[in-house]
């Protein structure tokens, strides 16, 4: 009945992550809402994304997100078994915080996958993936975010981008590219920048962003020349189609765009740890415009901090390879299959939906696959409802088929509710003469059903309410193992049995409750019902029979397939994020080197006041390594 | 003999009730345990929501099988209303356009509460800001214009 995965965590709990807040439900149980996303959870959110399906509005409930319209949230345990294959994306536990552990986890990433673009950053993304479904894949879901930009001078149109993290990039308007590694020919300017930062901030001066000398590049004809006597021996805009792939300095770009192609893969560099020679070894930036500047912002806000949180927006998901022939479940055949679900685990069509959901766990209605063809409750609610009403015409129309056939079935089922061993015939038959079952009704023409038979089957049946229960359940078992199992089989329904049953004394003599539950037990151990029947049953019954099973078959098929493709994506993601993580440490870790350097670099510099050249962080990190 | 029990009650439950009576069963029970569930730590006006939802989506069960199933007999139906498995006043309301998802008869009560007019889950989402959380007090429900 009441069911809810609601489990009270003991002790300090983890901040919830940014959008959501604590709620009481009228229960007392305590419930999640993000106000951002409309979403509402028992489960604290937190290290694992739990979203939760929109669901058809409800008047009860958190608004829009109990799984069942109509339902309140306390009978909505808010179990969403089509999100299940993300609870169990998980890092392997090895210790990627240790930068050796983590390169040699990343070569082998690069290994296993396919060969990389040689100047596509350091840690081999791109690779597989390519038949999974694009519209399926989320996207990135940065947490960081621009927060300032200044010009690098002498080095048109470059400038440099500080996020909110205090991380920074490179940024070049012109080609719309973005790099979290510096490039080696802006190194230098860069250099200046941060030796300015750091003097400005200790003379107590406005910083750069706020200068408008570093607002642009105007006046760019001067600087330059500025630039070059600087002796920063690059020159600026004019060479960033060379990306120097130095095994320290890679550029990185930043995008969060997806499936840009690979013109350069080189098969000799698996591993983007090593020195490459390759000159052109990018790809073409990818764009990195204000539009998703304004994303990533709106990803801040209903972003919760996750599993996910991999803030690179060069989270790259993957250039396309084996492009297998996408065949998604249609529409169609993801409602038929959820509808063979309901009738396959003999869902009683007369219960309401929440029940479904209620005990979804118990009914195994959750850990099938055909549960999630379906992706939204609004679906499955509207699907159901529409099974469970042909569901219950189909059972009414076949009883009645039964009833028509014989007149002794409802008259049993009368009987069965009614024949008491303190009436005699003469007394029940008078109490009841008004009952249509005690009639003879010209419906029951097909055979003679009178007051006689109907004698004779209620003495019966008293006489029979005087033997023990052992007897009556044996005598229920023969009569169940005398019926073929052309008309008693797996997919039989207690609902609706045979009339060869329905008309046995026997049937009737057990208590309602006990015998159904008596021949559902029966039924369940009932292996299939025979294929399509060779010797009985018509030819076009047959015929719509093997279709219907053809027809099953075959979305069955489509989807082994889907299951087949989501485990594939779910372990893709999984080495993904793994990798993401240990390259996001590795960079945290080279910009604390850079920072520890660049402070050395300016004491120096002061020192002997510009005359010693500063020494290359590059150098430094090689010697850390 | 018990002359004194109502007509209603001595009357067996027409064909049918026992396609239902599980499901009736279930909700008995929700109802048992919501009406035992303490209310010690829950705002004196919210003790009693979950009795109120628990009532609307039994009436609504009888409801659909009854208009949207076509599961059950009028008889069926009758009895049930008659011995207080739906709330047949409500019922009648859900059968008039822009009540036809109305969570309970107390919001459309106007003298009940505090403003003199429907309860605010009765404001349609669009007339409502970007956003908005509402949830009435009376029955908790959190909007049910037909709209919505
Ligand atoms: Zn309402
Ligand atoms: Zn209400």
């Amino acid at each position: 009945m009441l069911r809810s995965t609601y489990k009270p965590s003991p002790g300090a709990l983890p901040p919830l992550p940014p959008g959501w807040t604590e709620h009481k439900a009228p229960t007392g149980h305590t419930y999640y809402y993000n106000a951002a996303t409309k979403e509402s959870t028992y489960k604290r959110p937190g290290v694992t994304p739990t979203p939760t399906p929109p669901a058809a509005a409800s008047p009860f409930g958190p608004p829009s997100v109990s799984p069942v319209p109509g339902a309140h949230p306390l009978a909505a345990a808010p179990m969403n078994p089509s999100m299940s294959y993300l609870q169990h994306q998980t890092v392997p536990s090895i210790n990627l915080s240790d930068p050796h552990v983590a390169n040699a986890f990343m070569a082998q990433y690069a290994q296993q996958n396919q060969p990389q673009s040689g100047g596509r950053g350091g840690f081999g993304a791109g690779g597989r993936g390519g038949n999974q479904q694009q519209q399926q894949r989320p996207r990135p879901q940065p947490t960081d975010k621009p927060k300032a930009k200044v010009a690098i001078l002498g080095c048109e149109p470059w400038f440099l981008v500080y996020t909110k993290y205090g991380r920074r990039f490179a940024y070049n308007p012109v080609k719309n590219a973005s790099y979290w590694r510096i490039p080696e020919k802006i190194l230098p300017a860069v250099i200046e920048l941060d030796k300015e930062r750091i003097r400005r901030k200790a003379a107590g001066e406005p910083p750069l962003e706020e200068d408008p000398k570093y607002q642009s590049h105007e006046k760019e004809e001067e600087k330059k020349v500025e630039a070059k006597e600087a002796g920063s021996g690059q020159q600026g805009g004019q060479e960033e189609t060379h990306d120097y792939d130095s095994s320290e300095y890679e550029e990185v770009e930043v995008t969060d765009d997806e499936g840009a192609d690979h013109h350069d893969d080189d098969p000799e560099h698996p591993s983007k740890r090593q020195p490459t020679t390759t000159e052109d070894g990018n790809q073409g930036p990818i764009e990195f415009t204000e539009d998703d500047f304004a994303a990533q912002l709106a990803m801040m806000e209903g972003e919760g901090d996750d599993c996910m949180d991999v803030d690179d927006p060069e989270y790259d998901f993957a250039a396309q390879e084996e492009n297998v022939d996408e065949e998604p479940l249609s529409d169609t055949d993801a409602r038929l299959l959820f509808r063979d679900l309901l009738s396959d685990l003999r869902i009683n069509p007369y219960s309401p939906f929440q029940k479904l959901i209620d005990e979804g766990d118990k009914t195994g209605v959750f850990s099938d696959p055909r549960y999630t063809v379906l992706t939204s409750m609004r679906a499955r609610r509207e699907v159901y409802d529409e099974w469970s009403r042909e569901a219950i015409q189909a059972l009414k129309e076949a009883r009645a088929k039964e009833e028509k056939k014989d007149p002794r079935i409802p008259y049993l089922a009368f009987l069965q509710e009614h024949a008491s061993p303190k009436l005699y015939w003469a007394e029940f038959k008078r109490k009841h003469r008004k009952e249509d079952v005690m009639k003879d009704s010209p419906a029951h023409h097909h055979r003679t059903f009178n007051d006689k038979e109907r004698e004779k089957l209620y003495r019966e049946h008293i006489n029979r309410l005087k033997l023990p229960q052992s007897q009556l359940k044996s005598d229920l078992k023969k009569l169940l193992e005398s019926v073929p199992l052309r008309q008693l089989n797996n997919r039989s329904s207690v609902a609706s049995l045979p009339s060869q049953i329905l008309t046995d004394i026997r049937y009737i003599s057990l208590d309602a409750k006990t015998r159904d539950e008596f021949i559902e037990g029966y039924i369940q151990g009932l292996v299939p019902p025979p294929e399509a029947g060779n010797d009985a049953g018509g030819e076009e019954e047959d015929e719509v029979l093997r279709k219907a099973r053809e027809e099953r078959r075959k979305r069955e098929k489509a989807l082994e397939e889907r299951e087949r493709r989501v485990g594939e994506e779910k372990r893709r993601q999984e080495k993904k994020l793994a990798f993401e993580r240990a390259r996001l440490r590795e960079e945290e870790r080279e910009l604390q080197r850079a920072m520890v350097v660049d402070k050395k670099g300016l004491q120096s510099q002061l020192a002997v006041e510009g005359k010693t050249e500063v020494p290359a962080p590059k150098e430094e990190g090689e010697k850390a390594e | 003999m018990p002359a004194i029990r109502p007509a209603s009650k001595r009357k067996p439950p027409p064909e049918g009730f026992a396609d239902i009576e599980e499901d009736l069963l279930i909700f008995a029970n929700k109802m048992k345990d919501a009406q035992n569930t303490p209310t010690d730590n829950i705002p004196k006006h919210q003790a009693k929501w979950p009795i109120f939802q628990i009532s609307h989506q039994r009436s609504r069960y009888i409801y659909e099988l009854y208009y949207e199933k076509e599961a059950i007999s009028k008889q069926l139906y009758e009895w049930l209303l008659k011995n207080g498995y739906a709330d047949a006043m409500l019922i009648a309301k859900w059968k008039k356009n822009g009540y036809e998802k109305l969570c309970c008869l107390r919001c459309i009560q106007t003298k009940e509460t505090n403003f003199n007019s429907t309860c605010i889950c009765r404001v349609p989402k669009a007339e409502l800001k970007e956003g908005q959380d509402v949830q009435c007090v009376s029955c908790g429900c959190r909007g049910c214009a037909t709209g919505d």
